[in-house]
Order: C-alpha cells, then sequence, then structure tokens
C-alpha cells in the first residue's frame, strides 16, 4: 500500500510502503509535479533502492531550477536508509520532532 | 519457515505479510524487520528484473537461530549471478554521478552480517544473515 498527493504550493505527501512495486506509480506522479519542493514523509513508513531512485531522478530534474527537494518528517528507519546511501548529501532532510 | 512466490515485483506484499508473520512474537527491535525487508527486496527484485523468462517461482526460506535471523533465497531456474562479487554503489559520489545502480546492492551489504553466493545445479541461492540485538 502505497499513497502519494499534492497539498500545492510543490508539497506532496508520501504514505505506505515506496517499494519497487510502488515505484512507477510515484515516479509518473512527481513527474506532473513542475517544481515540488518538499516531501512530507510522515506517513511514509519504509523505502527500498527503488523509491530512492523515483527521488534521485526527481532532484536531477529540478537541479535546473537552481532547487533541492527537502525530506520533512523522516522517521529514524529511513533516515538510516538515507544515511547509509550516502543519501543523506544529497536531499535535505528534517526528522520527525520525537526521533532526535 | 519457507514459501513459494510468484516471480514478479507484485509479489512484494505477500512477502512483506510472510516476514510480518515470521516476526510476530519474536522479540526483535522493529528496525531488524525492516532491515530483513529491504535486503529481501533488493535481492528479490534483482531476481525478477534480471532472469525474467524464468516461469519458476522463487523459494524464499527464513530461520531464527542463534540471535540471528537467517534468509536463504533460491532461484530454481537461474543464471549464474554471484551477488557478492557484483559491484555497489558509491556512496560518496555527487549528485551528477548517482544513476542508481548499485544502490541495492549498496544497501545490502550495509544491513547484513553476512552474505553468501551458491550456484548449484542451475539453482541460484543467496544466503544472508542479520544479527539481533
Amino acid at each position: 500500500m502505497f499513497d502519494i498527493e499534492s497539498a500545492g504550493d510543490g508539497r506532496i505527501i508520501m504514505s505506505g510502503r515506496l517499494d519497487a512495486a510502488q515505484a512507477a506509480k510515484a515516479q509518473e506522479f512527481l513527474d506532473e509535479i513542475a517544481s515540488p519542493r518538499e516531501l512530507d514523509c510522515a506517513g511514509l513508513e519504509y523505502i527500498s533502492s527503488a523509491g530512492l531512485g523515483v527521488l534521485l531522478r526527481t532532484q536531477k530534474r529540478i537541479m535546473g531550477q537552481g532547487a533541492r527537494l527537502r525530506l520533512v518528517n523522516v522517521s529514524n528507519h529511513i533516515r538510516d536508509v538515507f544515511r547509509y546511501s550516502g543519501f543523506d548529501k544529497i536531499f535535505v532532510i528534517e526528522s520527525t520532532p520525537d526521533s532526535g | 519457515m519457507q514459501e513459494l512466490f510468484t516471480r514478479s515485483l507484485d509479489s512484494l506484499d505477500e512477502i512483506f505479510a510472510f516476514t510480518e508473520r515470521f516476526f510476530a512474537g519474536r522479540e526483535a527491535e522493529e528496525r531488524h524487520q525492516y532491515a530483513v525487508n529491504l535486503v529481501i527486496e533488493e535481492l528479490f527484485s534483482n531476481m525478477v528484473k534480471y532472469n525474467p523468462t524464468s516461469a519458476g517461482p522463487i523459494v524464499l526460506e527464513l530461520q531464527h537461530r542463534d540471535g540471528a535471523i537467517r534468509v536463504r533465497i533460491s532461484d530454481r531456474e537461474a543464471e549464474p549471478f554471484d551477488v557478492t562479487a557484483a559491484k555497489a554503489s558509491d556512496p560518496e559520489a555527487p549528485l551528477e554521478r548517482r544513476e542508481g545502480g548499485g544502490l541495492g546492492l549498496l544497501l545490502v551489504q550495509k544491513y547484513v552480517d553476512s552474505l553468501e553466493y551458491a550456484y548449484r545445479d542451475g539453482v541460484s541461492t543467496i544466503t544472508f544473515t542479520r544479527k539481533l540485538g
């Protein structure tokens, strides 16, 4: 189960599991957003390399706009995935308030 | 605990339900279940991606022994592909050089305590362990 929706002003809300079976859905949605800026991950339970690939392609697309994706409300588990892959240096990541 | 899964990314939901049943009632922190799910997904999706013409299922076997989770993934109709010898992505590479290739393998290496590959009589088997604690 994975869901992605726009909250306006380049803000996007993701929830559920962003795995290899859901990556195409996420990519198609993000490709339709002209200037994605902030991904709210409060409801995102899981991400794998397929999900990271989606975010990487989106980040590369908006580089020309001089922009950088900001991920907010990121859980500890998902933050670990970004850290291990080195993606914490590519995106601006803000943890959930209680995850330190 | 063992189960067969259809060679398709659509099997991932069933796989996660399978690991959920396996971890239920065991004293393992949630981060270990996350790690096991992620490593299984990366290895399983590689098998789907690189051996799509095979019709056979992929076998998943989970064990909890000696303070570790041991997972064996077997592809019965596979060409040899030694995952332990494949090149992982460079986590220090700048954005411009990032393509996504090898990213799954990098995560696998970060999350497991051991990773082994064997190929015999057309069966490709990957075994990994994740220590609890």
